[in-house]
């Protein structure tokens, strides 16, 4: 079983992407993301623009990026935190909330 | 001079600030959490406390990790709310009290904790997701606040020891300002979730009811674990509750827990409880 843990080696990895998903904490920048999401992309690798394009949660989080950075591109595109963590687990918002005492309180 | 009155443990969830907002009180989903709040808004709303001392973390939204702290004072009069996302909350910025966490700095580095500090630096909802239960925002915020800001995020994250420690540190700062002032500590986060990796939604109810017995009864027991302990047994995410732990520090040894409300909806364990 491998484990997950934010550590340095992560970090280091998935500063660049990370810093991108940062910056949508900036009303700006969620605004050039949803308009002309190439520019908004121009500081990432072809690899880092297809995950962010997909919306591939399990991919950026194995590539580096952190949960938290993660959350401010799911805002951005109207995602909750209960699909994020379904797709980590390799099921549908359906599936997951199935497994919760009370799937109305998202 | 300046005493602590009393604590409160509380989970710092995003949703609880949605929950607050959208006005859900009176939600079936939601009501068991509302009412858990009241007593300690009862609580405050009786002391007065001028000041809460909150031990939260960023969720990368004001600190990144070019430069990640592991310890962070604020030491402005006024907060901004954070934009994490979907804009800034519509509650007033966060009253800070510039003279007191200047004191604190100076005392915590003299007892050799040497905090990093910032100023004029937005808060996001590790502090006032939890805040807006149990405070009125509104006409005004009935008190200020000192923010302690905390890296459990990127690993290594300080020692649940060191916290304890931190807390210790923390009372004799406080204590030792001269202006006569009421403070209430505040450790949030928790209780057991995992947002992410192999575990992600894991919970455990057993754990996280044994936490809020030995917060209580035996914090020594906590501080003497480790992180990976807390990350065992409560999810990796779970393990931000040695923030609890700097709050208790703060307390009198034998503080006594006089509320506490247990709710897990969803992805992670809502909790509160006070301490006098």
């Amino acid at each position: 079983m491998t484990r997950y843990v934010f550590d340095l080696e992560r970090s280091a990895r998935g500063l660049r992407l990370n810093r991108f998903l940062h910056g949508l904490a900036k009303a700006d920048a969620r605004k050039l993301l949803l308009e002309n999401p190439e520019q908004a992309m121009n500081t990432l690798s072809e690899e880092e623009r297809g995950m962010v394009r997909r919306l591939d949660w399990k991919a950026m989080q194995d590539y580096g990026a952190s949960f938290f950075c993660l959350e401010k591109l799911a805002r951005t595109k109207g995602v909750s935190n209960p699909e994020m963590v379904a797709a980590f687990r390799g099921e549908t918002l359906d599936e997951f909330l199935k497994t919760r005492r009370v799937p109305g309180a998202r | 001079m300046a005493r602590i009155i009393g604590g409160i443990g509380t989970s710092h969830v995003p949703t609880i600030a949605m929950a607050f907002d959208k006005g859900k009180r009176d939600d079936p989903d939601w009501k068991p959490l509302f009412q858990g709040y009241e007593r300690v808004a009862r609580w405050l709303e009786e002391k007065r406390p001028d000041v809460l001392f909150f031990c939260f973390n960023d969720h990368a939204t004001s600190f990144f990790f070019d430069h990640y702290p592991t310890f962070a004072l604020g030491v402005s009069d006024q907060y901004e709310i954070a934009d994490e996302g979907l804009g800034r909350r519509r509650i007033p910025p966060l009253k800070g009290h510039a003279a007191l966490s200047r004191h604190i700095a100076r005392s915590l580095v003299d007892a050799e904790f040497d905090i990093s500090v910032f100023q004029d630096t937005a808060i996001d909802h590790g502090l006032h997701s939890p805040l807006t239960m149990m405070w009125p925002s509104q006409p005004e915020w009935p008190g200020r606040v000192v923010p302690l800001v905390v890296n459990v995020i990127q690993q290594p994250l300080p020692r649940p020891s060191r916290c304890f420690a931190l807390g210790k540190a923390l009372r004799k700062a406080i204590e030792s300002y001269p202006e006569d002032l009421k403070v209430a500590m505040v450790g949030t986060g928790g209780l057991s979730h995992q947002m992410i990796g192999d575990r992600a939604g894991f919970n455990d109810e057993r754990w996280d009811r044994e936490f809020l017995e030995l917060i209580e009864r035996d914090p020594e027991r906590l501080a003497r674990m480790s992180i990976e302990d807390f990350m065992r047994l409560g999810g990796n995410e779970g393990a931000e509750i040695i923030m609890w732990l700097i709050m208790r520090g703060a307390l009198a040894p034998n503080a006594r827990k006089i509320h506490q409300n247990y709710y897990l909806p969803m992805t992670t364990a809502m909790a509160v409880a006070l301490f006098e």
